[in-house]
């Protein structure tokens, strides 16, 4: 292989993934998310049998067109992802990593079922819909916002998972009770635990069941599920907002150690303001929280000066 | 005097008649807003028209005042040039909602026939004048503006759980309810009144249908958990943030060891912007003192 092919191939890795910002990779980003916007608003307007009708061929190619752009752009990241790690390092292929990751597989999945429809002519039209909306969660590669989310609740796993324990044992619990006691009352309505738990889930949902209890207890029950769900609702709040604030916290500290080191050895290079930019900027910090911290941290230097001299 | 008169308007607590006039204007704007709703009654606007007429007239006088001498006193704001922070205040905010709530009146001189309506809506943009008084409200923007991103993120999270949940629909009781899922942007409608209102207005017909009708429902309870989660935290940083500013300054104030007067007024003027009590103040300055003294022997 020569080094022309292989900086080609690093090069398109590079605007694909935009990790190294440049503008073609901005330009890359920002033609993939209108045309996967387009996509969705397309495949909405297509279920509307008027406009269906009145704009087939359009419709059609539109699709071809997506389709060819999508297929080009997996080709070119299975190719280039070639490049991610160096040949050497053994057990690493960058390209297993990317088809099986989930944006990998998202691409995947989004395009192949055009050329399904292809050779097998015959398949259900809705389901091939169904396939290419997944194209709508090629967007989330370019906002952080799904892993932002991710990360938040496996930092929270343990709150969260306990309130999905919680919710799961009352929701036993409540269901099974109001089976035994409305079960007779109402057997249309509840005849069995796993009808009862639908009616659990709705009333935790949208708070006052579609069904009014009529025995006494059973409307004890009620009103006990009713004071659960607004529970349920106040402990993912408060789990959400901590996590929350867990994260701003984090990366607040992720900024103050980058700003110390740099400004350990008392000067600020060209190229060390440059990060400190793009780091401010990704963290969407405000100029007077930057400000604030490069004080407090010169008010520190001056307090150990003074320490150290008397 | 412009100087002066700046300040006094501007809120600054080296005077006590900018208290005053604080007062004043939230007296006269409140009495104007009780009329402006009271007029809209036919019965009351028939026995008081005349009061309600001289009333008026004598609020936009009022307030025309206020707009002119504000306009007249910011000149003095920067020593360059005085339009400068003339034109900064009418093309602010509160500037525009100033002219705004103030301008019907002659509008309605010149143009006698425009419609009553307008002008009564535009009047009672005039409750907005009381926002450059109240720093709840602009912290609210502020902390919502900080945390714009993470907006961004929900709003985002929450399109892609409505059309996907509407399509999943569509897919599943397209063909027993079509006249509900039958196109996209119908279930769409569907999906949004699921999670913002929650489980509820058409009834699932298929098991399919169901559960993803739960999943929505469940959705909608997880998205106003994320959005209140995020003022939560966003308002709570913002306090924090608020506290480091403030003792920095406390730091800066006592690193020569003693406070002149000059420092002491502005330190006063930062807890009244930044809405500290006296109690909150005295600890972090009891903490700001002995770290100065410890670092300093």
């Amino acid at each position: 292989m020569t080094t022309a092919y292989k900086k080609l191939q690093r090069r398109t890795l590079e605007i694909l993934d935009g990790e190294v910002v440049s503008r073609a990779s901005v330009w890359c980003e920002y033609f993939i998310a209108i045309l996967v916007v387009l996509n969705v608003i397309v495949i909405i307007l297509e279920s509307v049998p008027e406009i269906h009708t009145a704009y087939a061929t359009q419709l059609h190619a539109f699709d071809l067109f997506s389709v060819v752009i999508f297929s080009i752009e997996y080709v070119l990241r299975v190719w280039s992802a070639g490049a991610k790690y160096p040949p050497h390092t053994q057990g690493k292929s960058g390209r297993r990593e990317y088809i099986f990751s989930f944006y990998g597989l998202v691409d995947f999945f989004s395009t192949i079922p055009f050329y399904l429809q292809l050779l097998f002519p015959g398949a259900d039209l809705r389901v091939l819909r169904m396939f290419r909306l997944l194209r709508i969660f090629k967007l989330s590669r370019y906002n952080s916002a799904f892993d932002d989310m991710v990360a938040a609740v496996k930092s929270e796993r343990d709150s969260f998972s306990s309130a999905i324990f919680l919710m799961f044992i009352a929701s036993l619990l409540f269901s099974s009770m109001i089976y035994i006691i409305e079960g007779h009352a109402q057997p249309d309505v509840f005849p069995s635990i796993p009808a009862a738990m639908h009616w659990f889930f709705v009333t935790i949902i949208s708070g006052w069941g579609n069904i009014e209890p009529i025995t006494f207890v059973g409307s004890v029950l009620v009103i006990f599920t009713q004071v659960l769900s607004i529970a349920l609702a106040a402990i993912l709040t408060g789990v959400v907002a901590t996590a929350y604030t867990a994260q701003v916290e984090r990366r607040e500290a992720l900024y103050e150690m980058e700003l110390r080191d740099i400004l350990a050895d008392g000067v600020v290079t060209e190229e060390e303001q440059e990060r400190l930019k793009s780091m401010q900027a990704k963290f969407g910090m405000s100029d007077a929280q930057v400000e604030a911290l490069i004080e407090q941290m010169e008010e520190e230097k001056r307090l150990a000066q003074n320490q150290a001299g008397s | 005097m412009r100087q002066v008169v700046m300040d006094i308007l501007d809120g600054s607590p080296n005077y006590k008649a900018s208290r005053y006039v604080e007062w004043v204007i939230t007296v006269v704007v409140l009495t104007n807003c009780a009329a402006v709703i009271l007029d809209s009654i036919p019965s009351v606007h028939l026995a008081y028209k005349d009061f309600f007429h001289a009333f008026e007239f004598w609020s936009v006088m009022f307030f025309t005042l206020e707009y002119v001498l504000r306009i007249w006193s910011l000149g003095a704001k920067f020593s360059d040039s005085a339009w400068r922070g003339r034109r900064q205040y009418i093309f602010s905010p509160f500037g525009l909602i100033d002219f705004f709530a103030t301008m019907p009146f002659y509008l309605h001189i010149f143009f006698p026939t425009l419609d009553l309506r307008i002008l009564r809506v535009l009047r009672l943009l005039r409750v907005l004048k009381l926002s450059k008084y109240n720093t709840a409200l602009q912290d609210l923007f502020h902390a919502v503006y900080s945390e714009r991103k993470a907006f961004g993120s929900a709003v985002f999270l929450l399109l892609i759980a409505t059309i996907v949940s509407a399509s999943l629909m569509h897919f599943a009781e397209g063909h027993a309810q079509p006249e509900f899922f039958g196109t996209i942007p119908h279930s769409i409608y569907w999906a949004i009144v699921t999670i913002t209102a929650g489980y509820g207005n058409v009834e699932p017909v298929t098991k399919f249908g169901e559960i993803i009708a739960l999943v929505s429902g469940f959705l909608g309870v997880c998205m106003a958990a994320i959005m209140t989660g995020i003022v939560a935290s966003a308002f709570s940083n913002q306090v924090a943030r608020k506290k480091a500013a403030f003792e920095a300054q406390l730091r800066e104030v006592f690193k020569d060891g003693q406070m002149s007067e000059d420092e002491q007024a502005a330190l006063k003027r930062l807890q009244v912007q930044y809405r500290f009590t006296d109690l909150q103040v005295e600890a972090m300055l009891q903490r700001a003192k002995s770290k100065t003294a410890g670092g300093r022997s």
